[in-house]
């Protein structure tokens, strides 16, 4: 990257040939090559600006910011500035951040999930952490004891080169569903147990829409939020297991996909496309189940209506599985005080950050095992919750290639098209494959 | 009233601007000051990034790393790219129905409230035509999602009630984009509209006289006197409504995003996913090109064609 830096090959003939407005392409230069220039591995004291940036809606950050008044009265010499980046998925916050350094902003620390995570440390964006690790080893050892093995396991088989650690791991999500008790009562249908199968799912939606009316299930078409989990609990997944190949067209691909159709065609779930909100109409007494991770549990506190939900796994057909993904925080080469994005990492990981964000009420699993399986988290919460961290031991993760923002195109338009009827599974997932390996090659 | 003017105001005003009755020559300086913020805003915003996009189009350019000069790889490409052509296929479409629905609905529009109503029901139905314009696309494209919705939307029900099974507005390719294109009637409408009206209140109210005192009916008064001077009127509309519907973005981002089966990827749609979600932004600086050079080549024939239909008084 230095080299292309020094190299005046992009920039002259940008400016020579093309005028002043050609600028553009040669923001990329100094975002690539600061890193070189001003890397500092560890050591050092910190001060100046941190900038932390994080996926969030205005809303929440005055509620993300009151978790740094501790850093902020540790840390009087370091000035932080944490900016929320609302997005409509973790993709798409992903090239928000992009855009923004592209644009010349100066960041420090990123919040990134797993879907931005490898494209990334692949386009050179991030600092290797393995000194400032070594500085704060204790620390660190403290703090990977204290989170799930796999999620690690996972950063350094997707978001790893040459044994260097660029993440360290943050707050995660798996799939469970959401299930009114209330309605399977209503409807005299016995609660699930945790290997009840499509055949008893549906059945449970015949007698529930027969007796209440209520749908059984939400049909969206998320990639994280229902492709994953119906394949998932069928052996199956849209992306080969190291993220190179097409499985979208598998038979027991297709045989999911055909499968939740089949629930919006008997009823038992309302027509996609709409503006169906799961939680309110769970909250209405008009459904009995749908899928979430953490989040779900914030809106039904918002409704009052936590005491009558218990998370139960998604019912499965060939096999148990979940979907997970986690946020994680790097470093970032451009940063100029990489000492004090350090600093500010390790308060990150720290119990104190982990007991507040927990308190706060996150939209994930805490990282920490203590956090996640604590009172604070489990308080005013559905029953079971504790699932949603079991649940990594069959959790796949979520895939999140180089192209990531359009293979998730690709692969919601295909369940899209299946799931409304407007092609038959086989020919949705059929034509999808081939664009994914595209994609993915 | 009187007013006393500022001597220090008078002086710099004389400075700037010596009339040529006083034998002074006419400075510019006033002339680019009274320029200037339209000027850097144009230059900021129009110009530069127009060259701007030029340039990219000769590299490769992914946000992230530095760009690689290609030349002309990303015009070769263009030949190929069948969802280009699919996405300027359905922005004619969208601009086509927009530009006949907007002069046809707008005209008629304007006609109704022009007519002798009670002034106070003109100012309300103006109003009520107006106002979904001043609505952002946010809202709109929320609102029509909650209207289309096929399991609980107000308009699927009504159509139930009558024997009609309401299509998947939204999910189904062939509803799609017909969906998208009556949404922007609704919230556009009134802009024209608008335009329609102001261009019949220029219509000399003693020409129309002229022609009901020679015998002319309703209808040919309409068709012989009011049409053809509300041609200029009419040109004007279809200009700019072409050349914002050829542009259209906002409801396809927010309901759709291009989908299903990309039957409502416009070529904005597919040049903002080439450069914001595929990071292509040299490939998508081309796409760009290739609006401007589309929309400029329609306005250059629609006012070469209007030598032919366009009445100048």
């Amino acid at each position: 990257m230095a080299a292309l830096t020094r190299s005046p090959l992009s920039r002259r003939t940008l400016l020579r040939g093309l005028g002043a407005a050609a600028l553009a392409p040669t923001l990329g230069l100094p975002l690539a090559a600061c890193g070189s220039d001003d890397s500092e591995s560890g050591g050092g004291s910190g001060g100046g600006t941190v900038t932390f940036v994080y996926y969030g809606d205005a809303e929440s950050q005055k509620a993300y910011d009151q978790l740094f008044t501790k850093f902020r009265s540790e840390h009087p010499e370091i000035t932080l500035k944490a900016q929320g980046i609302a997005a409509k998925s973790w993709a798409d916050f992903a090239n928000a951040v992009a855009t923004r350094l592209a644009g010349g902003q100066q960041l420090d620390v990123v919040q990134i999930a797993t879907e931005g995570q490898r494209i990334f440390m692949t386009k050179d964006l991030l600092e290797p952490l393995d000194d400032y690790i070594k500085k704060d080893q204790a620390a660190v050892d403290a703090y990977y004891k204290d989170t799930p093995e796999s999620i690690r396991t996972f950063l350094q088989q997707y978001a790893s080169k040459d044994g260097q650690t660029f993440f360290m791991p943050g707050g995660y999500n798996t799939m469970a569903l959401y299930l009114n008790t209330k309605i399977f009562t209503d409807a005299g249908v016995e609660p699930p147990t945790d290997t009840w199968t499509w055949e008893e799912f549906r059945a449970a939606g015949q007698a529930i829409k027969t007796k209440t009316g209520a749908f059984l299930t939400a049909a969206g078409t998320g990639y994280f939020t229902d492709v994953m989990p119906w394949m998932l609990n069928n052996g199956a997944a849209p992306i080969s297991e190291d993220w190179t190949k097409s499985t979208i067209n598998t038979p027991e691909a297709v045989e999911a996909l055909t499968f939740a159709r089949s629930l919006v065609v008997d009823g038992l779930a309302p027509k996609p496309g709409g503006t169906f909100d799961a939680p309110t109409q769970m909250a209405k007494g008009k459904l009995a189940t749908f899928g979430g991770g953490r989040w779900p549990t914030n809106d039904l506190r918002r409704l009052k209506f936590v005491d009558p939900v218990e998370l139960v796994k998604w019912p499965q057909q060939a096999k148990p599985g979940s979907p997970v993904g986690w946020d994680a925080w790097p470093i970032l080469k451009q940063s100029k005080n990489k000492d004090s994005a350090w600093i500010f990492i390790t308060y990150l990981i720290s119990e104190t950050f982990g007991d507040a964000i927990t308190a706060g009420g996150g939209g994930a699993v805490p990282a920490r095992i203590s956090d996640a399986t604590g009172p604070e988290f489990l308080k005013d919460a559905p029953k079971n919750t504790e699932l949603l961290v079991d649940l990594l031991d069959v959790a796949t993760p979520i895939p999140g290639p180089d192209r990531g923002a359009e293979t998730q195109k690709v692969i919601e338009e295909a369940w899209t098209q299946g799931i409304t009827g407007t092609k038959d599974p086989q020919t949705a997932l059929a034509e999808a494959d081939s664009k994914l390996q595209a994609l993915l090659s | 009233m009187t007013t006393v003017a500022d001597p220090r105001v008078e002086g710099v005003a004389r400075r700037l601007w010596r009339h040529p009755s006083s034998g002074g020559r006419q400075s510019p300086l006033a002339g680019w000051l009274f320029l200037s913020p339209a000027l850097l805003l144009f230059l900021l915003f129009i110009l530069g990034p127009f060259i701007a996009a030029m340039a990219l189009s000769f590299y490769s350019y992914d946000l992230l790393t530095p760009a690689k000069f290609i030349g002309l790889d990303n015009f070769k490409a263009l030949r190929t790219d069948e969802l280009l052509l699919k996405s300027l296929g359905n922005t004619f479409i969208f601009a086509f129905a927009s530009v006949v629905t907007h002069l046809v609905g707008g005209l008629l529009l304007a006609l109704a409230v022009n007519r002798g109503v009670h002034k106070a029901l003109s100012y309300f139905v103006r109003t009520a035509i107006f106002f979904p314009f001043l609505i952002s696309w946010a809202a709109v494209a929320l609102l029509w999602k909650y209207v289309l919705d096929p399991t609980f939307g107000i308009f699927s029900y009504y159509l139930g009630v009558i024997g009609i099974t309401a299509p998947d507005w939204f999910t189904d390719p062939a509803w799609a984009l017909p969906s998208i294109i009556g949404i922007d009637f609704w919230h556009t409408i009134g802009y024209t509209f608008l335009i329609m009206l102001a261009g019949l209140q220029t219509v000399p109210a003693e020409m129309t006289e002229a022609a009901v005192v020679d015998g002319a009916s309703r209808v040919q008064t309409f068709f012989f006197v009011t049409l053809p001077l509300m041609t200029p009127t009419m040109f004007f509309a279809s200009v700019i409504t072409f050349i914002g519907a050829f542009q259209i973005f906002d409801p396809v981002q927010i309901i759709t995003q291009g989908g299903p089966n990309d039957s409502t990827m416009t070529a904005v749609m597919y040049l903002y996913q080439t450069g914001f979600q595929a990071f292509q932004i040299g490939y998508a600086s081309t796409i760009a090109l290739v609006v401007f050079a589309v929309i400029m080549l329609v306005t250059l024939i629609q006012f070469w064609g209007s030598r032919k239909w366009v009445h100048n008084a």
